[in-house]
């Protein structure tokens, strides 16, 4: 039997789309070139970041929020997931003024969070730097093991009758004369199906050139150090970042570095962030770890004699906007994007896979769509 | 220092520890293997054997075996899993002075 919809990439995003279309009772394959995770999932941090702007980022945030509040309880095995909130912490004074208009306009977007003075942050956690401006609190962050997720949702959608097909190449996608799908070719062989998703995250331009379309995602490569397990009062909050880390997303050339300290159930920390477009190289770059690990310890001297077990980096699919694309794709019938999540795909993963598996079936999205569009780009061609 | 939740009492009640570091049995590793996995890494994401202190130096090798006995693939044909820096553990303040000299 041929499948409703193929989803190309098992990462987060593809795992997410195989549970909500195989939940509506599509039948689904999910291809995956390597192992389910294998890809950036496995190498990030651990963030539910509800503070991402622009506006639609923080709308799929609380969308994707609310989700895994439900699949914390519905997945087939734990994924960590905990409301932990998180601290964003200003360092120089003249970013002051701005910081506070950003979280005023979270604020008054609905999200609650608050401004911290110095003291508050003394209270809150001790070990940071005494010597901060100040920073803000966003109590309904949250944390989750991004591995545990994209594995529980990807083994969901099996017992809903999705088929996993790890280590399977797509080489090719056929259409009709008309441009409609057709059908996936892979390293296993063809499959026929009238629905394709592209999930394939820094691939994704790859699978869009495979039907003649144009993806503007580019890889982004991203630094993390894990240190061994520590006590859990080495930080109260489990999310603690440089308020310049939203900065760090923005910036262009040259390597853009932020503080982002992360403690995960295990106890171990992990240590952002970087960003820097380099191509596909997945390699660790000392002299970036370097620094990288300099800027954490400027904001937590506690960590000085924490020691570091391993160090990695994954490629974050960037977009030109930072805004994911999501939805059917002008011009090719039967093909849809969920792709170029950037550092977000653990926060919006499961919102991806809601909002595609409602466009399939022609139901009412959760959230309007038209600004997820991959037309945003060409419109602008 | 040992983080919570790593106390003998948990130790007490598993079986055979593979991985000693992040104390995962050997019905864990073969859960992981009945669920899918094939390769070092897809045991390691599923039970985080290999994850703790030694980063799998002391497992690596048991857990290869393992795999090989319950897929039947040749153990020389397994994946290896990724070899990550640095080799052994070192205190962050060392890795932040590291360009300074």
């Amino acid at each position: 039997m041929s499948p409703d919809v193929v989803v190309i990439g098992g990462g987060i995003v593809g795992s997410a789309c195989a549970y909500y279309l195989s939940r509506e009772g599509l039948k689904v394959y999910l291809v995956e070139k390597n192992a389910v995770g294998s890809g950036t999932s496995k190498a990030g941090q651990a963030h539910v970041c509800l503070w991402e702007q622009p506006e639609i980022n923080l709308r799929l945030g609380g969308a994707s929020r609310a989700l895994y509040e439900i699949l914390a309880h519905e997945l087939p095995f734990d994924i960590e997931y905990s409301q932990t909130g998180s601290i964003a912490v200003v360092e120089d004074p003249a970013d002051w003024l701005a910081f506070e208009q950003s979280v005023r306009s979270l604020q008054a977007f609905g999200l609650n969070c608050r401004l911290l003075a110095p003291a508050d942050l003394a209270a809150m956690e001790p070990n940071l730097a005494r010597d901060l401006t100040g920073g803000a609190s966003f109590p309904e962050d949250a944390q989750v093991i991004p591995m545990y997720a994209t594995l529980a949702l990807a083994e969901a959608a099996k017992r809903n009758g999705a088929v996993i097909h790890a280590f399977t190449e797509v080489t090719g996608i056929e259409c009709s004369s008309q441009r409609v799908v057709r059908a996936v070719n892979t390293t296993s062989g063809r499959i026929p199906t009238k629905a394709v998703v592209n999930a394939a995250g820094v691939w994704s331009p790859e699978i869009g050139k495979m039907v003649g379309v144009d993806i503007p995602v580019k890889p982004r490569r991203g630094h993390i150090v894990v240190t061994e397990p520590v006590p859990h009062n080495v930080i109260n909050c489990k999310i603690i970042l440089a308020a310049g880390y939203m900065q760090t997303l923005k910036a262009g050339d040259g390597v853009a570095i932020a503080a982002n300290i992360q403690q995960t159930p295990s106890g171990n920390i992990l240590l952002g962030s970087s960003r820097e477009f380099i191509g596909m190289d997945w390699s660790v770059n000392p002299d970036v770890l370097q620094k990288m690990i300099a800027r954490n310890l400027r904001f937590l001297p506690a960590l000085k004699g924490i020691h570091a077990i391993r160090t990695y980096a994954g490629l974050r699919p960037y977009t030109p906007d930072l805004v994911p694309i999501i939805g059917p794709v002008d011009g090719v019938e039967g093909f849809y994007a969920a792709c170029g999540h950037e550092g977000a795909g653990i926060t919006m993963g499961p919102i991806t896979g809601k909002l595609v598996s409602e466009i399939i079936t022609g139901q009412d999205t959760t959230l309007p769509v038209e600004p997820l569009l991959l037309a945003r780009f060409n419109h602008h061609q | 220092m040992e983080a919570e939740g790593h106390g003998t009492s948990r130790q007490a009640e598993k079986g055979l520890l593979i991985c000693r570091c992040e104390e995962v049995a050997l019905d864990e590793i073969e859960a992981a293997i009945a669920e899918g996995a094939l390769t070092l890494n897809e045991v390691k994401r599923r039970t985080r054997a290999g994850m703790g202190l030694c980063q799998g130096k002391t497992c690596r090798r048991l857990v290869e075996r393992i795999l090989a006995q319950k897929t039947g693939q040749k153990p020389g044909d397994i994946q290896p899993s990724t070899h990550r820096p640095p080799v052994r553990p070192v205190e962050l303040q060392a890795l932040a002075a590291a360009g300074e000299e």
